[in-house]
């Protein structure tokens, strides 16, 4: 037996991280900042876009790039607000979208005729903390529903974000949902945190929403 | 829970990494799995060995090392130049 061994100091992430980097350069060429959703399923990802599209699309030119397990059921809800063109990404079985995935979507989108671009991940809070996929910046959403210790169990995705959007708060009444708490504990994970209060629902918080949106759209050099 | 995808990756860099002659004589993947980096280190070692007992490998080896931080690279490849072929 004569074993050779090849020292590699491989980082295994590499490949995916320079296509983000890909994705990133043509999105900052194009001038276009683009936001990446993520939240446990059900919290609430596609009900805001839905929400963003309708009330923003007369003034920004907004594309979306949607990642589900299975179905394009979010794809199609999104674009019964938008004439602009919707990517879905069926990523089937996978629980995050990749560079790639997205690479490849911005094929179809006119990146030259669009001011904001979404990304909206697979419903899950841990595997796309591990996926960069060339955005400016991470959004986590989290529902009332959900217990106020979600950054606290998920601390990785939530240090990464730059935005976080607390769902649901028409539910706040009738859920026992410590509003304060559930910040506290985001803040203790990440200070630099810029919180949302929405309720895509009765439209609360959405003002703010939309009008940090149009800020962004602006300014796109530095989300 | 996406430990597959990564395994798959770093099987993809073994692959890249060694020529087609070389493939079957891998017999360990020396990987760093840091604390923080959000993997489950059983579940990779399971999709590893799963993977690396197919073609082109032949029944390779994961050898996961834990450390701090979230760290996730390939350290090393050993072959075994003299492996018989079955």
């Amino acid at each position: 037996m004569t074993v050779r061994t090849i020292e590699l100091r491989e980082p295994v992430m590499a490949r995916n991280n320079e296509i983000a980097e890909t994705v990133r350069a043509r999105l900052a060429a194009a001038g276009v900042p683009a936001l990446n959703f993520v939240s446990s399923p059900g919290s609430g990802k596609t009900l805001l876009l839905e929400r963003t599209l309708a009330a923003l699309g007369d003034e920004l030119r907004m594309a979306v790039v949607t990642g589900d397990v299975q179905t394009q059921n979010d794809a199609d809800r999104l674009a019964r607000h938008t004439t602009r063109l919707v990517q879905a990404v069926v990523t089937g079985g996978a629980c995050h979208l990749d560079a790639k995935q997205v690479d490849t979507a911005l094929e179809a989108i006119d990146l030259a005729a669009t001011d904001l671009l979404f990304v909206e991940n697979v419903g899950n809070l841990v595997c796309p903390a591990s996926w960069d996929l060339g955005e400016d910046a991470k959004v986590v959403l989290f529902s009332v529903t959900e217990g106020e210790d979600k950054p606290l169990k998920y601390p990785k995705v939530f240090r990464q974000a730059r935005y976080a959007v607390l769902t649901k708060t028409d539910l706040l009444p009738y859920v026992p949902f410590n509003v304060e708490q559930a910040l506290g504990f985001a803040r203790e994970v990440n200070p630099d945190l810029q919180f949302f209060r929405t309720s895509a629902l009765t439209g609360e918080g959405l003002d703010e929403w939309f009008n940090f949106l149009r800020q962004l759209a602006r300014r796109p050099a530095s989300v | 829970m996406h430990e597959m995808s990564v395994a798959m990756e770093v099987c993809r860099l073994a692959e890249e990494r060694l020529s087609p002659a070389e493939l079957p004589q891998l017999i360990t993947v020396g990987l760093d799995v840091g604390d923080d980096s959000g993997l489950e280190p059983d579940n990779l070692l399971f999709c590893l060995e799963a993977l690396l007992a197919a073609p082109p490998f032949r029944n390779a080896r994961p050898d996961l090392t834990r450390c701090p931080g979230d760290v996730l690279r390939v350290t090393y490849l050993e072959l075994d130049d003299d492996r018989p072929d079955d």
